[in-house]
């Protein structure tokens, strides 16, 4: 496994780098709210003793927001946290309902993110043997894709179903046949064939399915060439 | 010299409590602020207005704070435009700079010297009005010489549509 360092090139360092802009961005936003209501905090104080009455709701209404975005800081971190620590064993058994809904919360700090949820069906939890690392960039650009054609408005919800004994499949709707001319990008489509994920466009279910084999272990990945980009076949309809 | 009270302030960010922390501040301090949270609604509230300054947000769902600046400049002559964001790059700070944008400034940044930018930027507008008055009356000036008033309200007339 230990060719699948090597993997981790340009385009994943791209993608660490564009997650972690949007975690200091949202740190950045904390800050602010903190730092400017503490200082209306101080002028209210200000005001209060020079003898100019205060409302004591307005004083709770600051303090209730200066721990609301304390709670809201500590979450970030700590999803930054995790984040930082999933290229730590470029293979491991992960949960895919955890990776995805890590990647929705780190979606939600981009500007032009929908509100998008999670649905599983009943029965094991789906678990693979994968590089969670570009798996994440997977699902993170996929979903990127989706905001940037659907705009914040939009709602997602994203499925994971069992594909026979081989693997997972995630389902990605809201999707159509003008994004399939420019999804998936190089960048997406090398790293899903780094690991083994196929990526299926369908222009009549309007949605992106991405399978995902039980293990790893099974590709010799490195033989695999990568997808031609925006030649995802989008005429293919599933049933 | 203006004093705050006669500033009147757009303010646009999509963090609804950095909007409200920071007005409820100006407002204190004796701007006269009015907030959008979002790109359209300060479009909105602009054509409404008559600001002497807004404050834009850059990166905002929907219309962004680069394009805010850019239809605010197109719309409002007089108008100056500091960005406040999170997300500073050089490449940004260089485009809204082209677009017209009087200061850039980084998140988070210091009240008093959002403060100072805000006077600053005041400053700046109305100079730029006293000389775009001061350029129209040396015009009508020279077209009115030996003219009669209503020699004079024609010259008025024709430089503010050439200027048209």
């Amino acid at each position: 496994m230990d060719k699948t360092k090597d993997w981790f090139g340009y385009d994943s360092l791209a993608f660490f780098g564009k997650v972690n802009a949007s975690i200091s961005h949202e740190l950045k936003n904390v800050m602010a709210i903190i730092s400017e209501t503490s200082g209306l905090l101080s002028d209210l104080s200000d005001l209060a003793s020079t003898g100019k009455p205060i409302a004591p709701d307005m004083l709770k209404s600051c303090t209730g927001s200066i721990m609301e975005e304390i709670q809201r800081g500590f979450a970030t971190i700590r999803q930054m946290n995790r984040f930082s620590h999933s290229v730590d064993n470029p293979v491991q058994s992960v949960n895919l309902l955890d990776v995805l809904e890590m990647v929705i919360a780190l979606s939600e700090y981009l500007s032009f993110s929908a509100k998008t949820n999670l649905r599983s069906g009943p029965g094991d939890a789906p678990v693979v043997l994968t590089c969670p690392f570009l798996l994440q960039a997977v699902v993170y650009q996929t979903l990127v894709f989706a905001y940037k054609h659907t705009g914040p408005e939009a709602e997602f919800t994203i499925f994971i179903q069992p594909l026979d004994d081989s693997g997972w499949r995630i389902i990605f709707p809201g999707f159509d046949v003008s994004m399939f001319q420019v999804f998936p990008d190089v960048a997406t489509a090398t790293m899903a064939n780094s690991i083994g994920v196929a990526i299926h466009c369908d222009s009549v279910t309007d949605r992106v399915e991405m399978d995902i084999p039980l293990s790893i272990e099974s590709i010799t990945a490195l033989d695999v060439s990568p997808e031609i980009p925006g030649t995802a076949k989008p005429s293919r309809s599933r049933a | 010299m203006e004093t705050e009270n006669s500033i009147k302030i757009l303010l646009v960010d999509d963090e609804v409590k950095f909007l409200k922390a920071v007005s409820d501040r100006l407002s204190i301090k004796g701007f006269n602020v009015t907030t959008a949270s979002n790109g359209d609604d300060a479009i909105q509230a602009a054509s409404r207005g008559g600001f002497d300054v807004a404050v834009l947000d850059l990166q905002m769902p929907g219309t962004d704070g680069a394009q805010v600046l850019k239809i605010l400049k197109q719309n409002h002559k007089f108008i100056e435009i500091i960005m406040l964001t999170g997300h500073a790059t050089v490449d940004s700070a260089v485009e809204c700079t082209k677009l017209g944008a009087f200061k850039y400034l980084e998140k988070p940044c210091s009240f008093e010297k959002l403060v100072d930018a805000l006077k600053e930027a005041y400053q700046a507008r109305m100079q730029k009005k006293f000389e775009k008055n001061q350029k129209r009356m040396a015009a009508i000036q020279k077209l009115s010489m030996h003219q009669s008033p209503l020699g004079l309200l024609k010259a008025m007339a024709q430089y503010d549509d050439g200027e048209k």
